[in-house]
């Protein structure tokens, strides 16, 4: 699939402090950009659910998480236990990007 | 000395117990007489059984807590690195959550009688260095979770030291464990909020109770020291002043509202369990500061006592004002002190409670004030 674009947002935890990030993969580093789109491809993004957020426990994270690509646009709202296992590398990266561009 | 004297109100039986563990040889034998006399007069054999059951439980089983190392991965509970009664390890985030579930222990067992989370025991387990670059702290139902902050930052950039450093976030994490095993707030708008503002409370009187601070001298902030030092910020949260702990160009601004012309609709952050807290939690501070002294005393205790005994699941804030109003007329008689500092508390943030006829205050005050003027520790004193 060709995606375009991913939207990123962590809500919640202790601080209760909001990160997000909106990522144009055209912007990004080529190696980057290729992780990404393996990670997405690999949990077959499209195909999840929208709403898996269970009775998260309290101070975890939650995300909300937008792919774009061409043909569609697919979110998932997810908390930090009810994600599943493959999609935990996929959220730890985005926290990264988030983290890092905080600032910008 | 062995002295009988009369009680003629209701004393809770909790606040005898409390002082039968933890008086002066003198206050004990006094409270454990009493707790007998009413028990006996009651008939209530089962009662003094199981007092005295609690209290050999408590000498047997004291408190017993574990640390786990994730070395940065995400399996739980990971790897012991400390057991109770080994000495300190050189790991200072497994010290600190150590001392600080130890702390919070005594805190909840000492001043309210409750024997660890579940009231029986519950082994305290905490696991640190959780993920990498994981700034946040959270109770996952059975244990408590502790990341770096952002250690994976280069230093300039770095907003969060690690979630073990401030011992009022150890108590916030143990308190959530206590809610859960008592008025089960769930974790959603308001009573999420209250959920949030119970951990509040409890993580900064265990800070207090540390400290051995009265409520003037508190700074009343939650997660000093959270914070780096590229960050315009106090902590996470001020409860004397909620929206004033940060305002940063990176963190942006501190987002709690003090009153509730100010509460803050949203879906984000399970409908602001963060940020709505500061509401209750500037009502407790008020009440606190109100009556003076040591906060967990009387303004802990009635709030202790809402949350063990009177909120539940779905309660909203002016359901916890008219709880936390109702218990203190229960446990220091209506139209004391305490329950007018109780009501000035929600008032000053915009919530009424007690619009009732006011009860006239009973002579010399209430029960539990009574009883401790007999018992020598009448709260008056300690101002």
């Amino acid at each position: 699939m060709q995606v375009e674009r991913i939207k990123f947002e962590r809500t919640g935890g202790f601080a209760g402090m909001r990160i997000a990030t909106d990522l144009k993969l055209e912007d990004l580093p080529e190696e980057q950009a290729e992780t990404l789109v393996e990670l997405l491809d690999d949990m077959d993004f499209s195909e999840l659910p929208e709403q898996m957020l269970d009775e998260s426990g309290p101070d975890q994270f939650t995300y909300t998480i937008t792919v774009e690509t061409q043909k569609w646009a697919h979110t998932v709202v997810t908390g930090e236990s009810s994600a599943p296992e493959k999609m935990q590398e996929l959220l730890q990266l985005l926290n990264r990007l988030a983290r890092t561009r905080r600032k910008h | 000395m062995h002295r009988h004297f009369p009680v003629n109100c209701f004393v809770p039986p909790h606040i005898l117990k409390n002082i039968a563990t933890n008086g002066t040889e003198a206050q004990k034998n006094l409270a454990i007489s009493t707790l007998k006399t009413s028990a006996r007069m009651r008939g209530q054999r089962q009662a003094l059984a199981d007092f005295q059951a609690a209290t050999f439980r408590v000498a047997v089983a004291g408190k017993d807590r574990i640390v786990y190392d994730a070395r940065n991965g995400s399996n739980l509970p990971g790897t012991v690195v400390r057991k109770e009664g080994d000495g300190p390890s050189g790991d200072v985030a497994v010290n600190e959550a150590y001392d600080g579930s130890g702390v919070t222990y005594d805190l909840y067992n000492a001043v309210y009688q409750r024997n660890s989370i579940d009231g029986n025991g519950m082994r305290l387990d905490s696991t640190v260095h959780y993920r990498t670059g994981y700034d946040n702290a959270f109770w996952d139902g059975e244990q408590m979770v502790y990341g770096d902050g952002d250690e994976d930052q280069p230093p300039e950039e770095r907003l969060f030291n690690r979630f073990t450093i401030a011992l009022d976030v150890i108590g916030h994490e143990l308190t959530h464990g206590v809610t859960q095993f008592e008025a089960k707030l769930q974790y959603f708008q308001q009573p999420g909020a209250l959920n949030e503002s119970m951990s509040d409370v409890f993580g900064s009187l265990v800070k207090q109770y540390q400290l051995k601070q009265i409520a003037s001298e508190a700074d009343w902030i939650i997660g000093s020291g959270l914070l780096t030092e590229n960050v315009n910020g106090v902590g996470i949260r001020s409860m004397k002043a909620p929206g004033t702990a940060y305002d940063d160009p990176v963190l942006g601004k501190d987002p709690q509202p003090a009153h509730m012309r100010d509460y803050v609709n949203t879906i984000s952050d399970n409908g602001g369990v963060h940020i709505n807290s500061g509401i209750p939690n500037r009502a407790f501070y008020i009440t606190a500061v109100e009556l003076g002294g040591f906060a967990w005393e009387r303004a802990g205790q009635i709030w202790y006592v809402t949350l063990k005994d009177k909120l539940t699941a779905n309660s909203r804030f002016q359901d916890c004002a008219d709880l936390t109003y109702s218990t203190a007329g229960e446990l220091f008689g209506a139209g004391s002190l305490e329950q007018q500092a109780v009501k000035k508390g929600w008032a000053e943030v915009g919530l009424t409670v007690g619009t009732g006829p006011t009860p006239e205050p009973e002579p010399g005050g209430g029960c539990l004030s009574a009883l401790l003027r007999l018992l020598g520790a009448a709260p008056a004193e300690r101002r």
